[in-house]
């Protein structure tokens, strides 16, 4: 595994939105031959609770941006401070151009700012807080601001129980500051297997196999009756799982290794909530302490992708001062990340609500407005 | 752990109401699925130091054979 680490960074606030609509799994017992007791086995063994869904007008972007506003106005930071941008999601608004570069149009940040995205799920905030590490420890940034989210949520078809009850949206904002002789110093293990790269897929949609009327016409069924396209995501749920067991509870292990903490060190383990009972088996295998590695987000929340890390921290440790956190992800590519980090005096803004602005364009909307972007007339 | 015990605490493992016997056919109980799988691998990980790979269900048709498995 790839280990670095940097010093001299401050990671200074974070703020996770989450959208309003909320389906409670108590409320979809029809999915569970509407008897209780399979339902309440669900629930006890998977964890499944709450899960936040965006609606069809919302974009990882317009909540990203949201959570960075709340963020930035909450801690009084002037949005002309930021010259670096880095943006983590898998769903972006546009093929092109990438997420960071609208975020940066939307938020009003200075030309000088760099923006860029990086494409990652589970395992991406690891990515992207190293990425933005490593920028700055250049010294060539002051303030970065780093967007992470996911809408596997309002990706998936509600009917499909294999993977709908497991995935909630969610959006963050994390802000970092280079301060020379602070005495910060973080670190992170990242690896990848990417003769995995089909285990976790969405399979139709990009230039692979773009989207068409024969794969928009695809619906397939499983053995267990759910049903499946290829445009949403799919998971091999058997070998992820093995995949799962093999390295997450070792990349805690590697993690810890590479700060040299024991688990007295650490105050929060933020480790990816898949779902309650890989967590809890992830947990046993590496050794740590289950009264700091919380499973309860995956129960308030669901399983948020690539904000899921951040899920856990603005939601456990939300009202607490924490110094040493650790955060393990693993997932999508097949690739994961750790990452051991000093949050000492961070302002955690907790998880609020992204309500859709009224103005919010539909489908119908958006089409018209490109339409009329271009200047064109509608010929078919 | 007794055959007894482990019997009973396997009950609770797959959250089932079924009383269950060394002879119980594994694929006879509604709740033998990927959920009682991994739950079953965590509690022979845990419990008898036992690591069991999700394919080797497939081998194991009964109680008694899940008994040997966990050495008891």
């Amino acid at each position: 595994m790839a280990v670095c680490a940097f010093e001299n960074v401050r990671i200074c606030g974070v703020k996770t939105v989450v959208p309003e609509h909320c389906i409670d799994i108590d409320d979809e017992l029809q999915y569970f031959e509407n008897n209780p007791k399979k339902l309440a086995r669900q629930k006890k063994m998977n964890g499944y609770g709450r899960r936040y869904i965006a609606d069809d007008k919302t974009t990882v972007t317009d909540m990203a941006c949201s959570a960075a506003n709340m963020l930035l106005g909450e801690m009084g930071v002037a949005k002309d401070e930021i010259d670096l941008l880095v943006f983590v999601n898998q769903k972006p608004d546009f093929p092109e151009p990438c997420d960071a570069c609208v975020a940066h149009g939307r938020l009003g940040l200075r030309r000088d700012c760099t923006s860029l995205d990086i494409n990652l799920g589970c395992s991406g905030y690891a990515h992207a807080l190293m990425t933005a590490h490593a920028l700055m420890a250049s010294g060539g940034y002051s303030r970065a601001l780093l967007l992470a989210g996911d809408l596997c949520g309002r990706i998936n078809d509600q009917t499909n129980r294999k993977v709908a009850p497991v995935f909630g949206d969610a959006a963050s904002a994390t802000l970092l500051r280079y301060e020379p002789g602070c005495g910060r110093k973080a670190w992170f293990v990242t690896g990848t297997d990417g003769s995995g790269f089909d285990k976790i897929i969405h399979p139709a949609g990009g230039m692979s196999l773009p989207m068409g009327e024969d794969v928009l016409a695809v619906k397939v069924k499983d053995a267990a009756g759910n049903v499946f396209d290829l445009l949403t995501g799919q998971m091999k749920g058997e070998d992820v799982f093995n995949f799962t067991m093999e390295v997450g509870p070792q990349l805690i292990k590697d993690t810890m290794a590479a700060a040299g903490w024991t688990n007295d060190d650490v105050d929060l383990f933020s480790i990816h909530q898949a779902n309650k009972q890989i967590v809890e088996m992830v947990i046993d295998r590496a050794g740590i302490p289950a009264d700091k590695a919380p499973i309860e987000t995956f129960t308030k929340y669901a399983n948020n992708s690539t904000n899921s890390v951040v899920t856990v921290i603005c939601d456990q440790g939300y009202g607490h001062e924490l110094k040493n956190v650790v955060l393990a992800s693993f997932g999508i590519g097949l690739s994961w990340g750790g990452a051991a980090v000093d949050l000492s005096g961070m302002y955690n803004g907790g998880v609020a609500t992204y309500k859709t602005p009224e103005d919010a364009l539909d489908r119908k909307g958006r089409i018209s407005y490109w339409i009329k972007h271009f200047g064109g007339e509608v010929v078919s | 752990m007794t055959k007894e015990e482990f019997l009973v605490q396997m009950q609770d493992v797959l959250q089932t109401d079924e009383t269950l016997t060394e002879e119980t056919v594994l694929s006879d109980l509604a709740e033998w699925d990927s959920l009682s799988m991994m739950a079953t691998m965590a509690f022979f990980d845990k419990n008898f130091g036992v690591k069991i790979g999700l394919k080797e269900f497939k081998e194991i048709d009964t109680m008694a054979g899940l008994i040997a498995k966990a050495g008891i």
